[in-house]
């Protein structure tokens, strides 16, 4: 049996020779998780607007900066959809400015071909984090995808799935009147035949929950965006 | 292994068959499990354990004559966490995408019993090389399974293997379909009953 | 807002129950859910425990660990979350030890029928699981100790049932090689298909 204060110098240097292998360790990597996560969303907003990585070219880091920076500009707008001159996404603190919303916009040959919005929510057991993305019509849905979230995978864990973001394609989420409808997945697959289909997406079997949460806040984000998308309905521009 | 003595490699090598953690031992199943959905997360899976494992099972070793044994076990679970927490920031450093689908699952190595097991067992009684073999031995024979359970997961659940698909299309056109159970928890738990139970046909094990 | 936490409650017991959905606690469960009346007394204690430590490790990492959490005391830059792992194993050790003194001093009949399986529960996977999952989901307080409970409560229904299963076992004629350990699995899957029944129950 050792005494009292060989344990108690023990474990202190223990402790602090731990603790600076940590620190040096979460200091040294740092950076590169951030970027991690920068890339990640880049990846995904460029996801949602239809690019996709090939064997050819896969999607290293680089790659994905430079193919964001020819093609996709980024403003800030307002709540009446309005762009706020001089800002840029990076500008936008949470907490402070509730009233600026960023919009991605892709480019390509000169034309706009589509809009990409940042989506969250509480799925069933989490926060769902994701892009919204919608072709230049301001109707069409030109795609989905989701890079955070904490649903069980094979239920809810489905929404990361190709399988379950294509259906969202070609969708229109504003019916014949103009009027704000917003994308709805169903249980079970959608009826083709319906007149609702438009607008409809196949559910994940046992993830009810999840996907009634999805509606719930997509419609909630796309009221938000609404004035935007309704200004290039009208031919108003950006 | 020519440069391994006899005896190491029989630490070594035991592990894997005789004496398996998971399917004989009965430890670290807690966090084995959630990953083996799709083989590259339980591949991943057990690199991280592997070198868990051994790291801590080689660091406690050389420490075990200096640690008192009243703060032993508190001490063994600082070394071992901050090395689960040194794995955790690399892989979210260097395999960010794996890193998301492992999500809390790395965190767990912590309280996974093998990890806990192997240092109280065996490394606080052994020198440094031979506690490192020990580890080795047990995060592989642990990987071994977790990769079994994962390719009939994948295999049958998912159709694909390492993400590629591998049951051809004609199989589906004719009616196949992928087993959804698979995904889910059962399908872990009856697949792992299973091996359990040719596991020990094939060694010749019995409970009692 | 109560139903919101009924909800929540109903989801962490049966929907997806920490045990038979997420596999945490297995170690515990397998060595332990032989007989009934031991499984009953660690289920309890896991209740107990996972309803204090959650929102214990989620004070702490809400006020100490989260990025910007230390702006109170004028650190708005600095990021411990990498700190997670380690502190929240030490405060569910370090809370096992005071439950085990607060039991031995003021319950004595309860220290007896719990007091063995407490120092176990410092190393249960559900345990640390629980803490992790509500910083991974970002609940709220109420939220976190309504999930630890409800997680705990999960467990406990999962291993008594088990242990009530494999009581009736002792009377079937199961093949040699399966008794044990591979036997235990496959109910353990019937049993995870059976709690997955209630993944339709919406609130």
């Amino acid at each position: 049996m050792r005494s009292n204060s060989y344990t108690l110098i023990f474990t202190t240097i223990v402790t602090v020779i731990l603790g600076f292998f940590l620190s040096l360790a979460v200091t040294a990597l740092k950076d590169r998780q951030i970027l991690n996560v920068e890339i990640d969303i880049k990846k995904n907003i460029l996801r949602s607007l239809d690019f996709a990585p090939s064997t050819e070219n896969p999607w290293t880091p680089e790659t994905v900066q430079s193919i964001f920076e020819d093609y996709i500009s980024s403003i800030v707008i307002n709540a009446n959809g309005e762009t706020i001159k001089g800002k840029n996404p990076a500008d936008i603190n949470s907490d402070e400015d509730s009233a600026m919303y960023p919009v991605y916009i892709k480019t390509m040959n000169n034309e706009i071909d589509g809009y990409a919005i940042p989506i969250s929510g509480k799925g069933l057991w989490s926060t769902l984090y994701g892009y919204f993305a919608v072709e230049s019509d301001g109707l069409t849905v030109k795609g989905i995808t989701f890079y955070k979230h904490g649903e069980t995978p094979g239920l809810g864990g489905e929404v990361e799935k190709p399988w379950f973001q294509n259906n969202f394609k070609g969708k229109k989420f504003v019916d014949n009147n103009g009027k704000l409808v917003g994308v709805q997945i169903i249980k079970g697959n959608v009826d083709e035949t319906s007149i609702e289909a438009y607008h409809q997406v196949d559910g994940i079997s046992g993830a009810t929950m999840t996907t009634k949460g999805l509606n719930n806040f997509l419609m909630d984000d796309l009221k938000t965006y609404e004035s935007f998308f309704s200004r290039i309905r009208t031919g108003g521009g950006a | 292994m020519s440069f391994l003595s006899k005896k190491s490699q029989q630490v070594l090598s035991d592990p894997l068959m005789n004496n398996n953690p998971i399917t004989l031992q009965v430890l670290g199943i807690c966090s084995a499990l959630a990953v083996t959905v799709k083989m590259d997360t339980a591949v991943v899976m057990t690199l991280a354990v592997v070198a868990v494992l051994s790291v801590s099972n080689t660091i406690i070793a050389s420490l075990r004559k200096l640690i008192p044994s009243k703060v032993r076990i508190i001490v063994q679970l600082a070394i071992i966490a901050s090395l689960v927490i040194l794995t955790d920031q690399i892989l979210k450093a260097f395999m960010y995408d794996i890193s998301k689908q492992l999500s809390v699952f790395v965190g767990l190595i912590i309280t996974n019993c093998i990890v806990m097991g192997r240092a109280e067992a065996f490394a606080m009684q052994n020198p440094p090389w031979k506690s490192f073999l020990d580890g080795l031995g047990n995060g592989l024979g642990y990987g071994m399974i977790l990769i079994i359970v994962s390719f009939f997961r994948e295999l049958l659940g998912s159709g694909s293997i390492f993400g590629f698909q591998v049951v051809p299309d004609s199989f589906y056109a004719a009616g196949y379909e992928n087993m959804g159970l698979m995904v889910l928890s059962p399908g872990a738990f009856i697949i792992l009953g299973l091996i359990v139970w040719v596991q020990r046909i094939v060694a010749d094990i019995e409970e009692e | 807002m109560i139903e919101h936490y009924i909800s929540l409650l109903t989801k962490a017991v049966f929907v997806e129950n920490i045990l038979l959905a997420y596999f945490l606690g297995m170690c515990s469960f397998l060595a332990i859910s032989k007989k009934v009346d031991t499984s009953i007394g660690l289920g309890l204690a896991v209740i107990f425990v996972l309803t204090i430590t959650s929102p214990v490790n989620w004070a702490i990492h809400h006020y100490f660990l989260e990025q910007g959490a230390l702006s109170w005391a004028g650190f708005p830059d600095i990021d411990l979350s990498f700190l997670n792992f380690i502190v929240f194993i030490a405060v569910i050790a370090a809370m096992v030890q005071l439950v085990e003194m607060i039991l031995d001093r003021y319950s004595p009949t309860l220290y007896h029928n719990l007091g063995i399986f407490l120092p176990l529960i410092a190393v249960n996977c559900a345990i640390l699981g629980g803490s992790l999952f509500l910083v991974e989901r970002d609940y709220t307080f109420f939220e976190s100790t309504v999930f630890g409970f409800g997680s705990g409560l999960g467990w406990f229904l999962a291993i008594v049932s088990m242990a009530a299963i494999r009581y009736r076992l002792r009377y079937s004629n199961v093949p040699v090689k399966l008794r044990g350990l591979g036997i235990t699995m496959l109910l353990t899957g019937l049993l995870s298909m059976a709690f997955m029944a209630f993944s339709g129950i919406d609130l």
